[in-house]
């Protein structure tokens, strides 16, 4: 930039050279193209999909669902390339009052049920939704297979055991358990388990122990809850089911009789406090796209997909029935919406 | 000071202490040490679970050590006493390194990001014109309408590109991609080609038409060998050819003409020698080789979130580039323009000189904001706005759109350009200004001339600095609904993206270590990549300034 001027000589040869290169590769350049312009860099997925559908897709809410919602887009553009979905992990009232509720977004995820505040928020704005149960989050307390004192605890007595200053014997908790010390293993406090089992059972006054074998690795906890005749732990009941014959499942005494974790259990709600609904809430108007109601059915489909909802994220999966129920409806919500 | 050590004679020179100096000096060595170490250890860790060595086997490790580590030091051992070979060595690696970037850079932003016909459109109109007025510049010195002519090239250039940019797109789509790149780059690289070789390497003029015309003969000769190598489009071998085959070239022969130098071409020979005979031993070992989480797979496939062999970050990092180009734009020309306004032209006396002082008061405590409140910024006015003005409604640029975002991150950042941008403005001493202006140039050709050249490297570093902080913001991203996200990088300015900060804080709270450690890691690792060379063209462009300053 800052040349001396007296180098004008060497520049304007230079630029003869220039100009003549330039004459020659533009007589070269027609061969260049015409072998072929369909070599393209990038590798990245531009062509249109096979299915012909195509648009956008936004997916916002709870980060509980974050998994499902994206190991299922996933799926979905593997199917339909001409789709982009975006899913945001927003959490679910973020998502409600943030986006779903103005009109931002055309599915929010959501770990509850919508709120009165929301619908009021969603109503205002003209926004329609459909619930859509997609999976059950449920935790399974595991003791060890000789334990014989205890089947069935109470949520009161899961809190003396897992808050912190709490039982440090079994007879603490209750005066006929064996006078040993207990044993804990559970999730670290960086996983989702822990924040739910947290909330779930010591509530807000409470803190966790911090006496406790933790790990995000729920063979671990299996192992050591296996090897330790005063061992307890939890985790996602998708691990347990894969285990059953390991390990014995605490039932739990909710107030209404031992309830024990299972499918059948956590889905009709009957399994408390340790399993919640998920859901999705699809925007009806949004529903009146072709590769949204597209999508939504397949949301549908996949939540009965064990192989997916259990094996691969740890969520509790619908039954066919109960996924057959929820396509109907959904089926019915977009026929009227289109 | 002197009179607070009491002396032990009363003679006229007394003993200062130098125990408060001592203390300080070790203190603060102490001080840059740990900052220094747990810098250090922190992103030897990152980089230990990114590329997996951990579960490489003690063989690898020997093998590689001995073809590889102990060459190379015994060449640093060598080259110790000799500062010519070090210098064409680093020469070597720099350019070497720099044209391996600006390629992978120049294939995101060309070919991926912008597509073929869009570049080919902005060139026709913004691009070619304006280096053809450049180099006509150089030509014809007295051409004084050059200067203006480049301006309106810049600003009128994109508006009639835009305008036009259906014809234009569709002339380019006739080429084809190839034949874009062709015209584009492979031609003027020519010119800077045979312009480098005479001007810079001194070679005679015969060669330097000689080596212009030559490289676009090899562009169309290698067509039919890069062909036959399916993992390489020709867009990518033209683009090759001239972003790293250009810097590499001109080292190379750089070198080789300087007799003195010559033993630094064993540095790369031993690195490369060392590296295939490393692969050749391991292979015949059998030795336990490493399995990185940062590998082709992982920078060119979509994300997972379940599997975390599978999982890849390719839409975030085209996100991130697309969103860094574009704010790196907005915040130079807005920073940079506002900070020579400022420290130039702006009155500094007198009421207006007053309003003047309050902006600066402002821009620093701006600078100062969480950026979060810039998120919230961005969501009021680029999302959730209606407003009617006239015929003219303006209804923001969308959520989360590539747009809305680079505009938000450009806000943050804007503050910090600025200052760092007078500051190196205020650091050109006065007398050069004044000397200049005693020689009869204008305010502008003292500007142009004298203020520009000796801040540039300052303005730079603060550009860089800032550019690397809105490259990792993740919390304006989350306020204006940026996608955690997306299977598919954004395809223009108004479709929604997702960057790579909001895809690795996505991963770290997977239940699954293999997430936590690995695939996290490898997206820092990614993350640091793409800033680094995103920056090593300001770097370079710094480092010749600095250079000449001196």
């Amino acid at each position: 930039m800052t040349d001396s001027p007296n180098r004008g000589v060497s520049r304007r040869s230079f630029l003869a050279s220039t100009g003549a290169v330039g004459a020659l590769a533009l007589a070269g350049c027609t061969e260049g193209p015409s072998s072929g312009g369909s070599g393209d860099g990038g590798g990245s997925s531009g062509d249109s999909g096979s299915s012909g559908l195509s648009g956008e897709i936004n997916i916002t809410g709870s980060s509980t669902v974050y998994p499902v919602a994206t190991a299922v887009a996933n799926r979905f553009q593997q199917e339909h390339s001409g789709i982009d979905i975006s899913v945001s992990s927003t959490g679910s009232g973020g998502g409600f009052s943030n986006h779903f509720c103005v009109g931002n977004s055309d599915f929010n995820n959501a770990s509850r049920p919508i709120t009165e505040e929301e619908k009021q928020l969603c109503s205002d704005n003209d926004i329609e939704y459909h619930e859509v149960n997609v999976a059950t989050d449920a935790l399974t307390v595991i003791v060890n297979d000789e334990n014989d004192w205890v089947d069935c605890m109470t949520p009161e007595q899961l809190r003396q055991i897992w808050r912190a200053d709490g039982a440090s014997n079994w007879s603490d908790v209750k005066s006929e358990w064996p006078d040993e010390p207990i044993s804990r293993f559970g999730a670290a406090d960086t996983s989702g388990t822990f924040d739910y089992f947290k909330e779930a059972i010591l509530g807000e006054e409470a803190n966790h122990t911090s006496n406790y074998e933790a790990t995000e690795q729920d063979n671990l906890i299996l192992q050591g809850v296996q090897s330790d005749q005063y061992g307890i732990g939890y985790f996602g009941f998708a691990y347990y089911q894969g285990n059953k014959s390991a390990v014995k499942a605490l039932g739990i005494d909710n107030g209404s009789g031992c309830v024990k974790p299972s499918l059948e259990t956590a889905k009709a709600g009957e399994y408390k406090p340790l399993s919640r609904p998920l859901f999705t809430y699809p925007r009806k108007s949004a529903l009146a796209e072709e590769h949204i109601a597209e999508f939504a059915r397949y949301y549908v489909e996949q939540s009965a997909n064990s192989s997916l909802i259990a094996d691969e994220i740890g969520y509790v999966p619908k039954t066919e029935e109960a996924m057959q129920e929820e396509l109907d409806a959904l089926n019915e919500v977009i026929d009227e919406a289109q | 000071m002197a009179t607070q050590t009491p002396t032990q004679e009363t003679t006229e020179f007394g003993e200062v202490s130098r125990l408060k100096g001592i203390a300080f000096k070790y203190t603060s060595f102490a001080a840059s040490i740990v900052g220094i170490l747990a810098l250090g250890v922190l992103l030897a860790y990152v980089f230990w679970d990114a590329f997996g060595l951990e579960s490489a086997g003690t063989t690898w490790y020997l093998s590689y050590t001995v073809t590889l580590l102990v060459p190379l030091l015994a060449f640093f051992a060598y080259a110790r006493t000799r500062p010519d070979v070090v210098a064409g060595a680093f020469e070597l690696f720099s350019l070497t390194l720099g044209g391996v970037m600006l390629t992978v850079a120049t294939v995101i932003v060309l070919s991926v990001i912008a597509s073929p016909p869009v570049w080919f459109a902005y060139f026709l109109t913004v691009v070619g014109p304006a280096i053809g007025m450049y180099v006509y510049g150089q030509y014809n010195r007295e051409a004084t309408w050059v200067g203006l002519g480049i301006l309106a090239a810049v600003v009128v250039g994109p508006v009639v590109g835009t305008l036009g940019l259906g014809t234009f797109s569709s002339l380019g789509a006739m080429l084809g991609a190839p034949g874009i790149y062709f015209l584009s780059l492979v031609l003027p690289g020519a010119g800077m080609a045979a312009f480098l070789a005479h001007d810079r390497l001194e070679l005679s003029k015969r060669q330097s038409i000689g080596i212009g015309v030559g490289l676009p003969v090899l562009a169309i000769v290698g067509v039919p060998v890069v062909d036959m190598v399916p993992q390489i489009a020709r867009s990518v071998w033209l683009i090759g050819l001239v972003m790293f085959g250009l810097p590499v070239g001109f080292t190379v022969v750089n070198t080789a003409q300087r007799r003195e130098r010559w033993a630094a071409f064993a540095f790369p020979a031993i690195a490369i020698l060392g590296f295939l005979l490393g692969e050749f031993v391991v292979g015949v070992v059998g030795a336990t080789e490493p399995s990185p989480w940062l590998d082709w797979q992982y920078v060119t496939s979509g994300p997972s979130i379940s599997n975390a062999a599978e999982a890849g970050l390719y839409p975030a990092i085209i996100g991130s580039v697309f969103l860094i180009v574009l704010v790196s734009v907005f915040t130079f020309v807005f920073g940079v323009g506002t900070a020579i306004y400022l420290e130039e032209y702006a009155p500094a006396t007198g009421p207006l000189g007053t309003i003047t002082r309050l902006v600066n008061v402002n821009i620093s405590n701006l600078a100062g904001v969480p950026s979060v409140v810039y998120g919230l910024l961005g969501l009021g006015i680029f999302v959730n706005i209606n407003a009617q003005l006239g015929p003219i409604t303006y209804a923001g640029f969308g959520v989360g759109t590539v747009f809305t975002a680079s505009l938000t991150l450009s806000l943050l950042i804007l503050p910090i350009v600025v200052i760092s941008a007078q500051e190196a403005i205020r650091s050109v001493p006065d007398s050069l200004r004044q000397a200049s202006y005693g020689m009869g140039a204008t305010r502008w050709q003292t500007i142009r001339n004298v203020v520009l050249p000796r801040s540039l490297p300052g303005i730079l570093t603060g550009t860089i600095l800032a550019l690397g902080r809105a490259i990792g913001e993740t919390a304006p991203l989350i306020m204006i609904g940026a996608a955690t996200t997306k299977f598919s990088p954004p395809s223009g300015l108004f479709s929604k993206l997702t960057a790579m900060p909001m895809q690795i804080y996505a991963w770290a709270f997977q239940p699954s270590p293999d997430f936590r450690y690995g695939v996290v890691a490898a997206g820092v690792v990614t993350l640091l990549i793409v800033l680094l060379t995103m920056n090593s063209v300001a770097i370079l462009v710094r480092n010749k300034y600095q250079q000449e300053a001196h």
